[in-house]
């Protein structure tokens, strides 16, 4: 007999569920066996389709045919919408968050921040104490609620192309608590939420040009520390103190080294 | 370039990997891909303005379905009317379309059988539903939008799909492992 809460088991996993009904969820698998068979399967066998499924990529010579095709199109094809590129790149981020989210909630949240985020061309730091500040004060706090790096990593590949250091280190005090994607520097950036202790920290990453990254830096009480990894800038942001967003920065850094000599 | 191109450039062919793969799954042969992405891809540049705010990724395997569904309709009709040869090129759709139930597939005991060879033969229904969930990353929303079904439609389908490969996959395997002595 199927239990009834199966489905949602099924949403939980596949983190279309908000941080409630997650929590409500957990609880019921830890008393549910066949639940608790059913999300290890589901594991089991997204596991097995990543490692047999080889990543397709479209032939050079499709490709080539097909720009050829656009090319023979170009004298026909439909003037450019007045509409400024901005603008379009803006409501684009929104619907990738609305059907990637948690529904109605992330995108009253997604609207807010839409309205509160300050226009890019304000400097980094001012931007990532407000999408810090937008995620605690709003329910866009996470995207994808999983303690396993092994689901946050893997959702970030689908929805940025971002891919950064994710790692649980509850151990030392820094329970990953979930990710979610956040615009950023003209473009998606992945964030990584930790908690430690009663304090949210959102670890954001996106892809540097820049040589130089800022300096850490203090805006309305909140700590910003900034570094680079890869091909990567990161910027953790948080009201703990010094030491312990500079531990987590540590670890961080540590794993990302620990990554690429693998 | 002009400024149309240059948006399409950006916004949409990102996701051309994402089609081909896709197109993969639904055509019956890698010829039969190549052309419903090429079909779509142009149906898409030419619908761009259609795309406004909606997801570039989920809009365009949209096109790519209702391609297929659309060419799907014609080699039906074209079949109507003469019986096809015996080596007519659409004996390649009966591998997917019309093969043998989930039920009696796991009947033949094919041990080499690839997990993705199982994913081949789930209905279409279920197939869709669970590649662009576990393939490429869809949203349950998004999956409906594409699939054009309701959402509590696209949990269903992911659920059955999950539950008979699994089923499958762990018949071989476990065949495979009696097979070694």
């Amino acid at each position: 007999m199927l239990c009834p809460e199966s489905l949602r088991v099924q949403a939980y996993f596949d983190a279309e569920v908000d941080v409630m009904s997650a929590l409500e969820i957990e609880r019921h698998v830890e008393r549910c066996a066949e639940c608790r068979t059913l999300h290890q399967a589901l594991k089991q066998l997204r596991a097995d389709l990543r490692r047999n499924l080889s990543p397709l990529e479209i032939p050079p010579a499709l490709r080539a045919r097909i720009d050829k095709v656009l090319d023979a199109e170009r004298d026909t094809s439909s003037p450019p919408p007045t509409q400024p590129e901005r603008l379009s790149w803006r409501t684009r981020a929104f619907w990738v968050g609305a059907g990637s989210g948690l529904g109605t909630a992330a995108i009253a949240a997604m609207l807010a921040v839409l309205w509160i985020v300050p226009s890019p061309t304000t400097p980094v730091a001012d931007q990532l104490v407000s999408a810090h500040l937008n995620s605690l004060l709003s329910t866009h706090l996470i995207d994808v609620v999983s303690t396993d790096q092994h689901t946050v990593k893997p959702w970030f590949a689908g929805h940025t192309d971002v891919s950064p250091v994710v790692a649980d280190f509850e151990p030392e005090g820094y329970k990953l608590i979930g990710g979610r994607i956040d615009y950023l520097e003209h473009q998606r950036a992945a964030v990584v939420v930790y908690r430690h202790g009663p304090h949210v920290i959102n670890v954001f990453s996106w892809a540097g040009e820049r040589s130089a990254v800022p300096g850490n830096t203090t805006r309305n009480g909140y700590h910003l520390v900034f570094w680079t990894s890869g091909n990567l800038e990161y910027c953790a942001v948080s009201d703990t103190g010094w030491d312990e967003l500079l531990g987590l920065v540590r670890l961080l850094k540590d794993r990302a080294i620990q990554e690429a000599r693998q | 370039m002009t400024d149309t191109r240059r948006r399409f450039e950006t916004q949409v062919l990102p996701h051309l990997n994402a089609a081909y793969r896709f197109a993969r799954w639904l055509a019956p042969s890698t010829s039969d891909a190549d052309d419903l992405v090429q079909e779509a891809i142009l149906r898409a540049y030419r619908g761009f303005d259609g795309l406004r705010g909606a997801d570039a990724k989920a809009w365009l395997l949209t096109i790519v379905r209702n391609c297929h569904s659309t060419a799907l309709r014609q080699e039906q009709r074209r079949a109507l009317v003469p019986l096809p040869d015996e080596n007519d090129e659409q004996d390649g759709y009966a591998l997917i379309d019309a093969g043998p139930d989930p039920e009696s597939a796991s009947m033949l005991r094919d041990d080499q059988r690839s997990l993705e060879e199982l994913i081949a033969r789930l209905p279409e229904d279920y197939r869709e539903a669970l590649i662009l969930r576990e393939i490429e990353d869809l949203g349950y929303r998004e999956i409906a939008a594409v699939t054009n079904v309701p959402i509590g439609t696209v949990m269903s389908r992911l659920a059955r799909a999950r539950g008979v490969l699994r089923k499958h996959w762990l018949q071989q395997t476990e065949g495979e492992s009696r097979a070694v002595p």
